[in-house]
C-alpha cells in the first residue's frame, strides 16, 4: 500500500552524479527513495493507508567512513541543500523522515572494524552497526553491551546515541548516554570530531553529541561500555493490591543499593492480560489490546471514555516482574531474596519466576500489534516519559484525565532510577477507515480520512504531552523528539532553547543537518 | 567608561567593591539580581569569573562574581530522594541538611566537600559521583544557569531524558564560561551504615590493581583508602548500602582472595578509611593506568569509582610535597584538579577536533569576552 512511489528530481539526478563522481555509492531510485522517506513513527503509518509519502528525499547515500561523511556535508553545503542522516529508520519519532528533502544519508554501510576489549570493558563499533549484530558478535567473546531496546533486531547503534536510547535492562546498565565513553562525529562544516576517553576540560563533548538526533553532528562511531555476559538469572513476579503498593515496594528497592537488571510494573490491564485472569477482561478492552476484531474494535474505539471506565472497574491489583542477573546461584538469590521481602513488606504476593519468564519471552512482540491496530483503522502510539517519584501519582492521573475521552490509556512503570522512573503511556484510538476499506475507495476519500485521522491523532498526542508536562515530567525518556514532540520543546527547554540554538549554530553554521528537528 | 561600568552593574543589585589588583568583585544577593549582573558582564564583554566555579580564566581583569550569598537550600526531600539548593551553597551544608533528612550526597574529594554547590557542578569534576554498577554519573537531577543576558534556563528535573542535547552539559564542568550555575537540583543517596573491611598487598601498585579488578566486576565500593611502602601496601574500602553492603563486601572478599589478598581484622577500618591525608595530597581524576602507575608509595583515596577509573587524591610519604605527587601524577596520565594552583588545563574541544565549534559557541551564546 504505498501508493505512487515517488520520482527522481532534476536535483537529486544532479545529486546524484556528484555524489558517484566523489565514489560514494547512492540512488534515485524510486523505491529507495520511499524507503528513506519514512521510519517507524506510527503517525506515519496514516500516511501509508492514503497511499502517500510525504516527505521523500533527493536522494540516499550511503558513505563508507567518515571521510565520505565529510564529502556528503561539504556537498550539502555548496549546494544548500540538506543532509539527514538514518540508520535503519526504526525510530518512532519520524527524527529521520526528510521533511525538507536533501540527502538521506543511510550510514548502515559504515565499515569500521569493531574492536571488542574485553579487559578493559570496552567495545568500538561504528555507528551503522545494527544493535542484535553487536550484541550477537560481543556474546561470542563472553561479553555483552546490556542494552537490550525492542528495537535490537532493527536499530543501529547510531541511531541509539542520536536519540538518547534506553533499553529492558537499563535499571542495571544504563540507558545508552551511561554506556557511551566516547565517539566520532561530523559536524555541519565537514569537521571529524572526537571526543575523548579519559579526564577532559570543560563541558562533556560527548554528553552535546549525544541525543541530538543529526541535528548537530552524524555520528560515526563510538567507543561503548561492555561487560562479561552474566551466565544466570534470578525471576519473580509479585503482585501487589495497587499501584501505589508497587509504586513504594519498587522505591525501596532501589533505595536498599539492589540493583535488579529489570523492573516493569504493570497497571490493572497489563496486569489482567498478562497474567491466567485474562478472561476476566472485559471484551471490548481485550479487542483493543489484541487488535482483534476489527470493526468492533473502531466501534469500541468510538467511545474510548466508557473504556477507560471499564478500566477503571477492573481489579486494582498491579502485577511487577523483575530479576536479578550475575553468574552466581547464591549470590543471585540473597539479592532476589531481599528485593522480595521489600515488595512482601508492601503486601506484594510473590507469584514464582513465571510472570517474569512469560515478559522476557514476549517482551519483543507487542510492537507487532501496532500493524494490526492500525490495518483496523485505530491508531497507537507510546509516550514514555519520565518523573520523581513525588509527581508519580499526580502524572498517572494527569495523563489519563486528559486523554480519557480521546483514546484508550494503558500504562507500565520500567527503567527504575533511585529517585524516579520512565512511564510508558500507551494509546489507541479511532483513526478513520480500515486499511482495507482505504485500499478500495476513492483518492478524495482517501484524503479526507487521512485528515481526520491526523486530526483524531494529534488531539490525542497533545493532551496526553500537554499533560505529562503541566505534571512536571520530561516530555521524552528514551523515544527522541523527532517531529513527534517538537511541539513541545520549548515547554520542556523554556529559554534552553537559546542555549539548543547557539549549539545548533556552532556546530551546524550552514544549516545542513536534519533541518526542522528539534525546532531548529 | 568605569563609572558607567559601576553604574550598571550597581543598577544590578549587587554589592560592588573594587579589587586592589584590578577589576571588580560582585556580590549579588539574589539570582535574579545574579541575572543581571551576569547581562552586564556579558555587555561589557569583560572576562567573568565565579568565585569557586574551577576553570574560568584566572586573570585579575574583568569582574569576580561571589555567589556566596545564594546559599539556600530551598526543599529537601529525603524520601524521593533530591534536595533544591542555590549555587553559593557550602557542600559540607548541604551533606549536613541531607542528614537530616535521612539522605546524604554519598563520598566526595575534599576540595569538593569544601566548596561551593556551584564550584562542584561548574568544576573539573562536573558535579559527578559512583553510583552502583562501578558507573558514575552526574549528581545534578537540574541546572538552573544564567544565560548571557540574564535569563534563566532550568532543565526538567527527571531521571533521564531524551529531549535533544543534555542541555545541563553546557554548565557542567563549564567553570562558568559559558553559562552560570544560578541553582541546582541534587540527587542524594539514602543514608546507610557504611560496612568497611581491609586488606594487605605485597605493593602499592598491586593493591590499585585489586581495587581496579573490583570495578571491572561491577563491585566497585563507596570510598577506598590505599597506603603502600616499600613493605606492602594496605586497602579498606567501604561499602554502603542498606541491603547491598554486606553482600558487596563479601563479593569483594571473594575476589581480592582469588588475587592473593590477606585478609586484616574489619576493626578500625572504617576510621582508618576516613582520616584525612598525612601528607600534601592532591587531587586527580584518572584512568587505572594512571593510578597504578603514579608511585610504588603513598596514599591514595579514591571517590567515584568507575570501571574507567576514579577520582582520587594522592599523597607521597616523607613530607614530599603536593608538586612532586602532582608530577608523577601528569607523568602518569592523570589529570591534577586541585589545589586550584596546580590545576592542569586538560585537553579541551580544541583537542578534539572541536576548536573551531568552541569558538562559534562562545559567539552565538553571546559570552565572548575581549582581549
Amino acid at each position: 500500500m504505498t501508493g505512487p512511489l515517488p520520482a527522481a528530481t532534476a536535483r537529486g539526478k544532479s545529486l546524484l552524479s556528484a555524489l558517484e563522481q566523489s565514489g560514494i555509492a547512492a540512488s534515485c531510485d524510486p523505491a529507495d527513495l520511499w524507503a528513506a522517506s519514512r521510519d517507524c513513527w506510527p503517525r506515519a503509518l496514516l500516511w501509508t493507508k492514503a497511499g502517500l509519502s510525504p516527505h521523500p528525499p533527493e536522494v540516499v547515500a550511503w558513505p563508507r567512513d567518515p571521510e565520505q561523511v565529510a564529502a556528503v556535508i561539504r556537498l550539502a553545503v555548496e549546494r544548500q541543500t540538506c543532509v539527514v542522516p538514518m540508520g535503519s529508520g526504526s525510530g518512532v519519532c519520524g527524527g529521520s523522515i526528510p521533511v525538507r528533502g536533501g540527502i538521506a544519508l543511510d550510514l548502515k554501510k559504515l565499515a569500521a572494524p569493531l574492536r571488542i576489549d574485553l579487559p578493559s570493558r570496552t567495545v568500538e563499533v561504528a555507528a551503522g552497526m545494527i544493535g542484535a549484530r553487536l550484541e550477537e558478535l560481543l556474546q561470542e567473546k563472553g561479553a555483552t553491551l546490556g542494552h537490550f531496546p525492542s528495537s535490537i533486531r532493527s536499530a543501529t547503534v547510531g541511531g541509539w546515541l542520536a536519540t538518547r536510547s534506553a533499553a529492558q535492562l537499563s535499571t542495571r546498565y544504563g540507558k545508552i548516554e551511561d554506556l557511551v565513553i566516547a565517539l566520532e562525529a561530523v559536524d555541519g562544516t565537514g569537521q571529524v570530531l572526537r571526543t575523548l576517553d579519559g579526564p577532559s576540560a570543560g563541558p562533556d563533548l560527548t554528553q552535546l553529541l549525544v541525543g541530538s538526533e543529526g541535528t548537530l553532528a552524524v555520528i560515526t562511531s563510538a567507543r561503548l561500555r561492555i561487560w562479561p555476559r552474566p551466565s544466570r538469572q534470578w525471576l519473580r513476579g509479585v503482585r501487589f493490591p495497587s499501584l501505589q503498593h508497587g509504586f513504594r515496594a519498587l522505591r525501596a528497592v532501589m533505595r536498599s543499593g539492589l540493583r535488579p537488571s529489570f523492573a516493569r510494573l504493570n497497571d490493572p490491564l497489563d496486569t489482567l492480560l498478562a497474567g491466567k485472569s485474562a478472561p476476566a477482561v472485559p471484551q471490548p478492552l481485550k479487542w483493543v489490546a489484541f487488535g482483534a476484531q476489527a470493526e468492533a474494535l473502531r466501534l469500541a474505539l468510538r467511545a474510548p471514555s466508557i473504556l477507560n471506565r471499564l478500566v477503571d472497574a477492573l481489579p486494582r491489583s498491579s502485577l511487577l516482574v523483575f530479576g536479578f542477573e550475575g553468574d552466581l546461584e547464591d549470590d543471585l538469590a540473597e539479592e532476589g531474596d531481599a528485593a522480595l521481602a521489600l515488595c512482601e513488606a508492601e503486601e506484594g504476593e510473590n507469584l514464582g519466576s513465571a510472570p517474569a519468564e512469560r515478559f522476557l519471552e514476549t517482551r519483543y512482540q507487542p510492537q507487532f500489534q501496532q500493524a494490526k491496530l492500525f490495518a483496523a483503522g485505530a491508531f497507537a502510539d507510546t509516550l514514555e516519559v519520565a518523573t520523581t517519584w513525588d509527581r508519580l501519582d499526580a502524572l498517572l492521573l494527569a495523563v489519563r484525565h486528559a486523554v480519557a475521552g480521546l483514546a484508550l490509556v494503558r500504562a507500565h512503570f520500567s527503567h527504575v532510577y533511585l529517585e524516579g522512573c520512565a512511564v510508558e503511556f500507551s494509546l489507541v484510538g479511532l483513526a478513520g477507515q480500515s486499511f482495507e476499506d482505504a485500499a478500495s475507495g476513492s483518492r478524495d476519500d482517501a484524503e479526507l480520512d487521512l485528515e481526520e485521522g491526523e486530526a483524531r491523532y494529534d488531539a490525542c498526542w497533545k493532551a496526553a504531552l500537554s499533560a505529562a508536562a503541566d505534571a512536571g515530567a520530561t516530555l521524552s525518556h528514551h523515544h527522541g523528539v523527532g517531529l513527534a514532540r517538537q511541539i513541545l520543546m520549548p515547554r520542556e527547554h523554556g529559554e534552553g532553547m537559546r542555549q539548543l540554538r547557539a549549539l545548533k549554530q556552532a556546530f551546524d553554521p550552514h544549516g545542513v543537518l536534519n533541518p526542522g528537528k528539534l525546532l531548529l | 567608561m568605569i563609572d558607567r561600568l559601576r553604574q550598571d552593574l550597581g543598577a544590578s543589585g549587587a554589592a560592588i567593591v573594587e579589587e586592589p589588583q584590578g577589576g571588580y568583585r560582585v556580590t549579588p544577593p539574589s539570582i535574579a539580581s545574579l541575572g543581571r549582573a551576569v547581562a552586564v558582564v556579558r555587555a561589557w564583554k569583560l572576562p567573568l569569573r565565579v568565585r569557586g566555579s574551577g576553570d574560568a580564566p584566572g586573570n585579575a581583569r574583568g569582574v569576580l562574581l561571589d555567589v556566596g550569598s545564594l546559599d539556600r537550600i530551598a526543599s529537601v526531600d529525603g524520601g524521593t530522594g533530591i534536595v533544591r539548593v542555590e549555587a553559593g551553597c557550602n557542600v559540607a551544608a548541604l551533606e549536613a541538611a541531607a542528614r537530616r533528612a535521612g539522605a546524604t550526597l554519598g563520598p566526595l574529594l575534599p576540595s569538593v566537600r569544601a566548596g561551593s554547590v556551584g564550584a562542584w557542578l561548574a568544576g573539573p569534576t562536573r558535579g559527578e559521583r559512583g553510583v552502583p554498577g562501578a558507573r558514575r554519573e552526574t549528581a545534578a537531577l537540574s541546572v538552573t544557569a544564567v544565560l548571557a543576558d540574564g535569563r534563566l534556563a532550568e532543565s526538567r528535573a527527571a531521571p533521564r531524558s531524551a529531549t535533544g542535547p543534555d542541555l545541563d552539559h553546557l554548565a557542567l564542568g563549564g567553570g562558568g564560561r559559558l553559562c552560570v550555575v544560578a541553582a541546582a537540583w541534587i540527587r542524594l543517596f539514602p543514608v546507610s551504615p557504611a560496612l568497611a573491611a581491609s586488606w594487605t598487598f605485597r605493593s602499592l601498585p598491586t593493591a590499585v590493581a585489586a581495587l581496579e579488578k573490583l570495578c571491572l566486576e561491577r563491585s566497585a565500593p563507596a570510598r577506598a583508602r590505599i597506603v603502600g611502602s616499600g613493605d606492602g601496601a594496605r586497602l579498606a574500602m567501604a561499602w554502603e548500602g542498606l541491603e547491598t553492603a554486606p553482600m558487596e563486601r563479601d563479593r569483594s572478599a571473594r575476589i581480592l582472595s582469588a588475587l592473593g589478598a590477606l585478609a586484616e581484622s574489619d576493626r578500625g577500618a572504617n576510621y582508618w578509611l576516613r582520616e584525612p591525608s598525612s601528607g600534601d595530597a592532591v587531587e586527580v581524576d584518572a584512568r587505572w593506568a594512571s593510578l597504578r602507575g603514579w608511585s610504588q608509595q603513598g596514599e591514595l583515596q579514591f571517590f567515584g569509582m568507575h570501571a574507567g577509573g576514579a577520582f582520587a587524591t594522592l599523597a607521597l610519604p616523607d613530607a614530599r610535597g603536593a608538586e612532586e605527587a602532582a608530577a608523577l601524577a601528569r607523568a602518569a596520565g592523570a589529570r591534577v584538579i586541585a589545589p586550584r594552583r596546580m590545576r592542569d588545563a586538560g585537553p579541551g574541544w580544541e583537542a578534539m577536533g572541536a576548536g573551531a565549534v568552541w569558538r562559534r559557541l562562545v559567539e552565538a551564546l553571546g559570552v565572548e569576552e575581549a582581549p
